[in-house]
């Protein structure tokens, strides 16, 4: 039978490598696992209206959309339309000043006050994805600024 | 402005005058993977579509970065390693149902279609050809479809290293609920 015996210094090397090993499994998962960013606890980039996020992308969308895309927005504006979304999935349409074009922004069911209704005036935060038909802002949070 | 505009007027310029278009903003598209290692899966629920009921017409536009999903980490890796979302923002669908005569807008009711088209992903245009429902009904129709895709026939590359956590082929749902365009 082969017998190994370890030196002090071996010892300690192998406990270092054990607990990187570990240690670079554990970030793996916390890294896998990470959710999104609970933006009501992030500093905004911008505050603005959500007329003037729209204008900004109608005028000029080259220079906005370096400027907004996946920046964080905190928006105010007056609800146009509520409305369900696939999987549990609010989209919440802000007006602009143009009747043709919105600010569409999505949040979780679950985290929709009930003052988010058409007609009255609502503060939000959310990432800006870019410019279709509407601005696109998604995982939108409130910011506790609606009324 | 622009913008806007080119979106509806491309489809309404091919349309003849007195046609029926229909329209959502907020439509959804979704895509599945399921492997034994993994299940991923993406929401998109800002689909830009419109639907001439005419010509049996049908336009989608959607923004890449708008898909969510679940995990911060997969979000980051569609955009930035697979779709290429800065490169290539918008994904679009410019078809035709091709059994239009078997739809009767003006009687209420649920009818298969099928529809083919150009799609355009990654900046890669394929014909495609899928199956799916209209259901009509007084205040619009609904659209629903559900179809497989396979990210390498539009030039998405999977490293060798996770190609076994993505399926060889993703399943893409479809749901439209279209309101009368004369509405916002």
């Amino acid at each position: 039978m082969i017998t190994f015996r370890l030196n002090r210094s071996h010892k300690i090397a192998l406990w270092l490598i054990f607990f990187i090993a570990v240690g670079g499994i554990l970030a793996g998962l916390y890294m896998y696992n990470l959710q999104d960013k609970d933006l009501a606890k992030v500093k905004p980039d911008f505050i603005m209206t959500a007329s003037e996020l729209q204008r900004a992308f109608e005028t000029d969308e080259a220079a906005a959309g370096p400027k907004y895309i996946n920046r964080i927005i905190e928006l105010s504006g007056e609800v146009e339309s509520v409305k369900p979304g696939e999987n549990q999935t609010m989209v919440i349409t802000l007006k602009t000043e143009n009747p043709l074009s919105a600010v569409s922004c999505t949040m979780q069911s679950e985290s929709l006050p009930p003052e988010f209704v058409a007609g009255n005036q609502v503060s939000l935060r959310g990432q800006c994805s870019g410019f279709l038909m509407d601005v696109l802002m998604n995982n939108c949070t409130v910011t506790g600024k609606s009324n | 402005m622009k913008r806007i505009v080119l979106f509806t007027i491309a489809v309404l310029l091919a349309l003849p005058s007195g046609a029926q278009k229909y329209m959502t903003r907020n439509g959804y598209i979704g895509f599945y993977s399921h492997t034994a290692l993994e299940d991923i899966k993406g929401d998109n629920n800002q689909v830009a579509s419109v639907l001439d009921i005419a010509t049996g017409g049908i336009v989608f536009q959607v923004l890449v970065k708008s898909f969510h999903f679940d995990k911060a980490l997969m979000e980051e890796h569609f955009n930035e390693n697979y779709m290429e979302s800065e490169k290539f923002p918008k994904s679009t669908f410019n078809g035709k149902i091709t059994n239009l005569s078997e739809v009767d807008f003006s009687k209420n009711g649920t009818y298969d279609v099928t529809v083919e088209g150009d799609l355009t992903i990654h900046g890669v245009t394929n014909k495609v050809t899928t199956k799916g429902t209209l259901e009509v009904r007084s205040d619009g129709i609904s659209a629903a479809s559900r179809f497989s895709l396979v990210p390498e026939d539009y030039k998405i590359e999977i490293p060798g290293l996770v190609r076994n956590n993505i399926a060889k082929s993703m399943e893409i749902t479809v749901t439209m609920k279209y309101e009368p365009m004369s509405g916002k």
